[in-house]
């Protein structure tokens, strides 16, 4: 093996270790940040992931350029999910399953309409960018804008957390609602907005992975089990670095395994390690960390 | 009429209890002619009707299998499905490599039960003993489940045989070689006795309406014994029970892999009936089903659970022929049912009927007394 083929295979595993990463955290950045602040875990979020997808798609071969197509395509699915919330998530506050149960029904609703209106056909965007050569293997520029938005967008949400007035409402309402809402916090608007934001997160990852897949009325299926795995093993007590270690994580194992045997070993392998983590730690990576913190403060 | 019911009541006191709607003899004597017209069906029923009747009853068995974990237990596994299909597949491979050696199916159909709930006892030992949560299991199992369906697509690869089974990907379970026996229906025999169930006769009609009649009143009978108690004591409050000695986590495993074994059961059959199954069983859509079977009907009860199964079959069968619509109006059918009767569509219809007809006969002089469960109800120290 020539020199050539070992920077290739090193540049090859780190290339797909950050597709794999980005993958997970743009799949799973909207639905943690619903499931840090309300608790509520979007079956639904796939569908509007599926939303964002449809409305870059058609914006762009409407003439829009893409960056702008996946903008507006989060900004659709964000709409969407604040009318979802309007209409049916506000009457599940505090009933974790039965939220399940409905949002699922609302999944059913979206994807099936979409199928009805749209019928089965398929769409699809070309990839931007090109690609670029280290030795024999060629790789894509796109992924890597991937993994850019996605760290991007975690940072966009962690300075709403940090700085804005909804992101102190909102962490003042994960911490205790009813005492947030005893001063003066109106948590329902908080919990419209979080879940909009959410779904607009879904959107903008939808619009992103429009440009390296086909898109269909169940387009969103193919991203959400990784993403509630990623989530689950994040946890909610700190969303973003519960997502961010739970992705550093579960893309390792997939590199790797899928490198050494074969894609869907890959999958079996993230199912295994997320229940190796939970035998660890049952709520969740971040849960753990805020928990131990805990501890130590009381001592 | 006190001549004609007392021995009613005898009869069914140990299905009866507080844990299910239904313990008015009014109830089962209804339940009774519902039995009666079932298995006349065959009589004044068409062949088709008959084959949907069997499949409709069991999606039935299905559902229940949901009921007694979700509703009694409070553990919603969103990939019940899962279970169901695992018990298929066991069902059908094992029926293919033994058919030709034994001629009959009872092992299969053991293995159909067994293999879902040996896969539930894995499973279920990893989440409960972690004790995670409710969601996340809901959740894990669904993805299981899909990723189960995903590694059942890409079978079509010729060096996935088991003996004379090929597990074919998204032809479904086929013969590996011509020479092979294809997928049996169920065939019970003990010795040389052999008795056929074609899945397209009545015969197995009949078989079906046992079996779900059994696990009906199985189930009725164990959710309202002691046991049952438990299981809805885990489900109003896991950390009280278990302060009264009780090993939650034994006790939610139990209720999983019996659970499992019911769906597998449920799998068997419609394997059975069809002599076919396929991946999609894993589908989100499969799983989705149940849930909604169980959803609007009221997860609570089992009589509910039931009878919303075979109505929103009907209703799916009806508007199929208006197109592709069926999924999405279950999909509205769900969400306004939760919306307008969080606990159940059906569960309200009989609790309102209870309250007339306690109303009509004052003092209640012919209700059933439940079965007196209080005094086995000692805690079992583990």
């Amino acid at each position: 093996m020539g020199m050539m083929d070992i920077a290739g295979q090193i540049v090859s595993y780190t290339y797909q270790y950050f597709d794999n990463f980005g993958f997970l955290l743009l799949s799973g950045i909207g639905l943690i940040v619903i499931y840090g602040v309300m608790g509520v875990i979007n079956m639904a979020h796939g569908e509007l992931m599926m939303i964002g997808a449809y409305i870059a798609v058609s914006t762009f071969y409407a003439g829009v350029p893409a960056p702008l197509a996946v903008i507006l395509g989060g900004v659709g699915a964000g709409l969407a999910g604040m009318i979802i919330e309007r209409l049916v998530i506000r009457h599940f506050y505090n009933q974790l399953l039965s939220s399940l149960v409905v949002t699922w029904g609302v999944s059913l609703i979206i994807s099936q309409g979409t199928l009805f209106v749209l019928g089965p056909s398929i769409m699809n965007m070309p990839t931007p960018l090109g690609s670029f050569n280290v030795g024999p293997f060629a790789f894509g520029i796109y992924r890597l804008v991937m993994f850019a938005t996605a760290i991007g967008l975690i940072a966009g949400v962690w300075a709403i957390f940090r700085w804005t007035k909804l992101g102190t409402q909102a962490q003042a309402t994960m911490e205790n609602p009813t005492m947030a809402s005893a001063l003066g916090i109106d948590t329902r608007q908080v919990y419209t907005l979080t879940f909009g934001l959410g779904s607009a997160l879904g959107g903008v990852a939808g619009g992103m992975f429009a440009m390296t897949a086909t898109i269909s009325p169940f387009f969103g299926q193919n991203y959400t089990p990784m993403a509630f795995i990623t989530v689950v093993v994040g946890g909610g007590a700190n969303p973003i670095l519960g997502l961010a270690y739970a992705g550093l994580y579960l893309a390792g194992v997939q590199t790797i395994s899928s490198n050494l045997v074969n894609e869907y070993i890959g999958y079996v392998s993230v199912m295994a390690a997320a229940f190796l983590a939970l035998l660890v730690m049952p709520s969740g990576i971040s849960d753990f960390f805020a928990q131990r913190r805990t501890r130590r403060m009381q001592r | 009429m006190r001549s004609f019911v007392s021995p009613l009541v005898r009869v069914v006191r140990p299905f009866t209890g507080p844990q299910t709607l239904g313990n008015s003899p009014l109830f089962w004597v209804c339940w009774l002619a519902t039995v009666i017209l079932l298995v006349l069906l065959p009589v004044f029923g068409s062949r088709y009707q008959i084959i949907t009747a069997s499949n409709f009853l069991i999606s039935a068995i299905l559902a229940m299998s949901l009921c007694l974990i979700w509703g009694y237990c409070g553990i919603l596994s969103l990939g019940q499905a899962a279970f169901y299909c695992i018990g298929g597949y066991a069902y059908g491979i094992v029926a293919m490599n033994l058919i030709d050696r034994q001629g009959n199916t009872d092992l299969a159909i053991a293995a159909g039960i067994a293999a879902p709930a040996a896969f539930a006892a894995l499973i279920g030992a990893l989440m409960f003993y972690s004790r995670l949560k409710g969601v996340y299991v809901a959740i894990l199992m669904l993805v299981t489940s899909l990723l189960l369906g995903l590694f059942m697509r890409q079978t079509a690869d010729p060096s996935y045989t088991i003996g004379a089974a090929y597990l074919g990907g998204m032809n479904g379970l086929a013969p590996a070689k011509a020479s092979d026996p294809s997928l049996p229906s169920i065939i019970l025999g003990f010795g040389d006795m052999t008795l056929e169930f074609d899945g397209r006769g009545r015969s197995f009609y009949w078989l079906v309406v046992g079996v779900a009649i059994s696990i009906y009143l199985g189930l009725r009978w164990i959710v309202n014994s002691s046991f049952g108690y438990v299981l809805v004591a885990l489900r109003e409050d896991p950390e009280r029970t278990e302060t009264f000695g009780y090993d939650v986590r034994l006790m939610q495993l139990a209720a999983f892999c019996l659970s499992a074994a019911i769906a597998g059961l449920a799998g068997t059959l419609y394997t059975a009936w069809g002599t076919y199954i396929h991946p999609d069983g894993f589908s989100v859509a499969a799983n989705i089903l149940v849930v909604i079977w169980v959803a609007v009907g009221g997860r609570k009860d089992l009589t509910a659970v039931v009878v919303s199964t075979v109505a929103l079959n009907w209703i799916s069968i009806e508007l199929a022929t208006w197109g592709e619509i069926s999924m999405l109006m279950l999909g509205f059918i769900l969400v306004i049912a939760i919306l307008i009767a969080p606990e159940g569509v059906f569960t309200g219809i009989g609790a309102a009927i209870g309250r007339l007809t306690r109303r009509g006969q004052s003092g209640g002089a012919l209700d059933i007394k439940p079965a007196p469960a209080a005094s086995n109800m000692m805690p079992k120290r583990s």
